[in-house]
């Protein structure tokens, strides 16, 4: 099932992140109603690691619904997130032997739905991929399961030390809070 | 959750293509008696999604899939039975395909059957995505039946897609109207509104 790489597909796949990019959505890091949404998906049993994710605006409507996402080894988030409805969209990488993958997740039934009425820091989970079998002629499935690790303290503190501009910006108390109050 | 990559990023164009192509076809919509033969049944109703889909909601991105663009599949049965996992093609035989707000007109043998439950296309094109709806509603046509009204099915959801309430509700008089200005007059149409299973 993973053995074919497709070169017009691999720039399929291009377009398709360039797509999700977050053109559009120019907000100031600092605006007071923006809300850190993260999480981690472990992908060692995957095809590829990621390299982009996307997160989807289902509510309130909009034309420019998806909004990407920073990955670092299995860390996701965004910090520019205006209150709304939201959910996991889609993950996707590559790697040399399984070519191009994007990791699509549904509109119903989605684990990581999140509603933000209030601005703030919103832990979607930590996960761990998990192939599900389908047919020979089935597009290919997957899960993803909860798991304890990394925790939501753990993953806080790899934004403020690795996620670009976040320690000059107003997130900086904001996440140093939040640890203390995880602390408690 | 769909896993696309170059050996099967098409599927969900194929599988959009079985239901339009492979499926066993859907109970035809119809204008007049003309289409109507003995024995059939014109079966008369409407669905309602609350709120309805939003301009954007769904993303067509292949030539023809506009044609599934705010249309619910109604899968429906002469024997009453629970979906297990993803519906095949095989469950959309005899589909009704409802045109969202608006009264569908479509001809059936005059057996009564079960809307087992219903699917709108999301998106087909960069990725598949799409939704199902609840079922469970017994349509009580009785042999003999001509014209029947079976009611408005409304669906409230919410904006991840879980249905939290379905109602029926009795919309005769507009259905009624709708109907005479296509069949005519001679044949009255009967109520008989959905009912759960229970």
């Amino acid at each position: 099932m993973t053995g074919r790489i497709g070169f017009t597909l691999g720039l399929f796949a291009l377009a398709l992140s360039a797509g999700c990019a977050s053109s559009g959505h120019e907000r100031n890091i600092n605006d007071p109603t923006n809300s850190l949404v993260f999480g981690y998906i472990d992908m060692d049993d995957a095809p590829t690691s990621i390299a982009y994710a996307s997160i989807q605006q289902v509510a309130p409507p909009t034309q420019e619904p998806y909004w990407s996402l920073a990955v670092r080894k299995g860390l996701f988030y965004t910090a520019y997130l205006p209150p709304g409805s939201y959910q996991l969209s889609k993950f996707g990488g590559s790697a040399f032997f399984t070519g191009e993958h994007v990791y699509g997740f549904p509109r119903q039934g989605n684990q990581t739905a999140l509603r933000i009425e209030k601005p703030g820091i919103y832990f979607l989970g930590s996960y761990k991929y998990r192939d599900v079998k389908s047919g020979m002629f089935e597009q290919g499935k997957f899960s993803i399961d909860a798991i304890n690790k990394p925790t939501e303290a753990d993953l806080l503190r790899r934004i403020l030390d690795e996620g670009s501009g976040i320690k000059d910006s107003a997130w900086r108390d904001r996440i140093q809070a939040r640890l203390a109050k995880l602390k408690r | 959750m769909t896993l696309r990559h170059p050996g099967v990023r098409l599927s969900g164009l194929l599988l959009a293509a079985a239901l339009a192509a492979c499926a066993s076809p859907a109970r035809e919509r119809v204008d007049g008696w003309s289409a109507v033969g003995a024995g059939e049944t014109v079966v008369v109703g409407r669905i309602e999604l609350v709120p309805p889909l939003a301009k954007g909601e769904q993303k067509m991105q292949v030539i023809n899939s506009g044609s599934f663009e705010n249309i619910v599949f109604l899968m429906a049965d002469e024997n009453n039975r629970t979906l297990k996992g993803e519906p095949t093609s095989a469950d959309f035989g005899g589909r009704i395909e409802a045109t969202l707000e608006q009264t569908f007109f479509v001809r059936s043998s005059d057996r009564p059957f079960y809307i087992l439950g219903g699917m709108v296309w999301l998106e087909i094109g960069s990725g598949s995505n799409k939704a199902y709806f609840p079922g469970g509603l017994r349509v009580a046509l009785k042999p003999g039946d001509k014209a029947v009204y079976i009611g408005t099915v409304r669906y409230q959801r919410d904006e991840f897609w879980n249905f939290k309430k379905v109602s029926i509700v009795d919309d005769y008089d507009r259905a009624n109207s709708e109907y005479r200005k296509k069949f005519g007059t001679r044949i009255p149409l009967r109520k008989a509104l959905v009912t759960p299973v229970k």
